[in-house]
């Protein structure tokens, strides 16, 4: 199948881009790496009279610590999030979310804004910010607003982005000592979208949960903290954790072709108990 | 030349090659149907299976779900870009004749550039199953995969990267 024409326009700047978005009054949509975007326009789930591409645009690319945090620029590639040495010292939940999506062709061009704009429920790096507690700072060009990823991912494919608005930079608070990660998921075939994903940071003190985040995708419209088992599993060791999480609650996972609801409800615990598990372990050995 | 048409000039195979034609348009239909480099196949449309791998400036990429126009002015390899200059098999090639690694042969384009990427790039040797794991993107219907590895382990082994 062949895409149906639309006009190409490339910005060099994200200000630019934002002016063309506002001309255009939503028949246009920004293109970064185009990993998700252009099968949907290949398929003929999309129909655009414009895509403005920001792949070119200078200065909003690459990994910066900062006091507390990971500057992360939006068009960093899902590769440079893999390999990038700041983000394995500083957030390493966040280079293996990476690794789960697509192969490594996808990951050489896609982009941790593009991902986040486009705000697949499904998706690794929304449910890897969420559970870090990130927050996007987003432009329109003149003015810059900051928000934080539970709020910025709203719905199934929707976002608060305005009609005119650009993601620029996502900061990720860096892993503080004493905490581990762990990051789990089940596809039905290597590289697709999650059935279900979890992920987790625990604050472990004598073996035991201090503190936790757990954020499951793929079972609610977006990628959701679960923080009636953070609560439950407050004080747990790696040997108790499974018998304290019960079934998963507040979760409404769809059936569809590739799995039923109940599967990913299924999957939805299984999981839980994999990512902090393996948070456990890393956070007794940190 | 309607409005929204763009020149686009890529380095194909060594060769400087320059079409003006629809911004809309895939890098791999304007290989195929503009620049009449029809090595890359189109298989699924949407990334998944490989076929259409090209590699850009060196890395690979599904040349299906990239515009031309994102990558003008880029340096783009297909898998006949593998072959010596006087056409003949280029090493890798002949390592997958060899070993019968290609059976319809819709896949060999890609897997051919998947395999010449990862043997090229390797950090140290990579067993089987390492192979099999960066294989992953690349989808085969006919050949189990068990000869593709073995080609690709083949050329490792005869330290032979392209």
């Amino acid at each position: 199948m062949f895409v149906k024409p639309f006009r190409y326009e490339r910005a060099d700047s994200l200000a630019g881009a934002a002016a063309m978005l506002r001309e255009a009054g939503g028949s246009a949509k920004v293109l970064a790496g185009g990993q998700s975007l252009l099968p949907m326009m290949n398929l003929g789930v999309l129909d655009l009279e414009t895509l403005i591409d920001v792949s070119h645009v200078e200065g909003a690319r690459g990994v910066a610590r900062e006091d507390g945090y990971l500057s992360i620029g939006a068009l960093t590639t899902h590769g440079e999030l893999e390999r990038d040495p700041a983000i394995a010292a500083g957030q390493p939940l966040v280079a293996a979310a990476a690794r789960w999506i697509g192969s490594s062709r996808i990951r050489a061009r896609g982009t941790l804004g593009g991902s986040l704009a486009h705000s697949d429920p499904a998706a690794e790096l929304p449910l890897a910010m969420v559970v870090t507690g990130a927050t996007y700072d987003l432009t329109d060009g003149a003015a810059i607003r900051t928000v934080a990823a539970t709020d910025f991912h709203e719905s199934y494919f929707t976002t608060v982005l305005g009609e005119d608005e650009l993601l620029e930079r996502i900061r990720v608070p860096v892993l503080g000592p004493g905490w581990g990660w762990g990051f789990a998921e089940v596809s039905r075939r290597r590289g697709d979208f999650a059935l279900c994903a979890a992920a987790a940071l625990v604050r472990v003190a004598d073996g035991r949960i201090v503190e936790s985040r757990l954020g499951l995708a793929g079972v609610s419209e977006r990628p959701m903290r679960m923080g009636a088992v953070e609560i439950a599993v407050e004080g747990a060791d790696a040997a108790s954790l499974a018998e304290r999480i019960a079934p998963i609650e507040g979760i409404d996972p769809v059936s569809d072709v590739s799995a039923t609801g109940e599967h990913r409800r299924h999957l939805a615990r299984v999981l839980a108990v994999r990512a902090l598990t393996d948070a456990v372990a890393r956070g007794a050995a940190a | 030349m309607s409005a929204t048409d763009i020149t686009v000039t890529l380095t194909v195979n060594g060769t400087p090659t320059t079409r003006t034609t629809g911004g809309h348009v895939s890098l791999l239909r304007w290989l195929r149907d503009v620049a009449d480099v029809t090595d890359p196949k189109y298989g699924c449309g949407e990334g998944v299976c490989g076929a259409c791998t090209v590699l850009v400036d060196g890395e690979p990429a599904s040349a299906c779900i990239v515009l031309a126009a994102q990558v003008d002015g880029a340096t783009v390899t297909t898998a006949a870009g593998l072959c010596e200059p006087d056409g003949s098999l280029g090493p890798l090639q002949e390592r997958f004749h060899e070993h019968h690694a290609a059976q319809c042969g819709f896949c060999t384009p890609g897997m051919l550039l998947c395999a010449h990427a990862m043997l090229r790039d390797a950090d140290g040797p990579m067993s089987r199953d390492d192979i099999r794991e960066q294989l992953h993107g690349n989808l085969c219907r006919c050949t189990g995969y068990t000869d593709i590895v073995d080609a690709i382990e083949d050329a490792q082994a005869r330290g032979i990267t392209r």
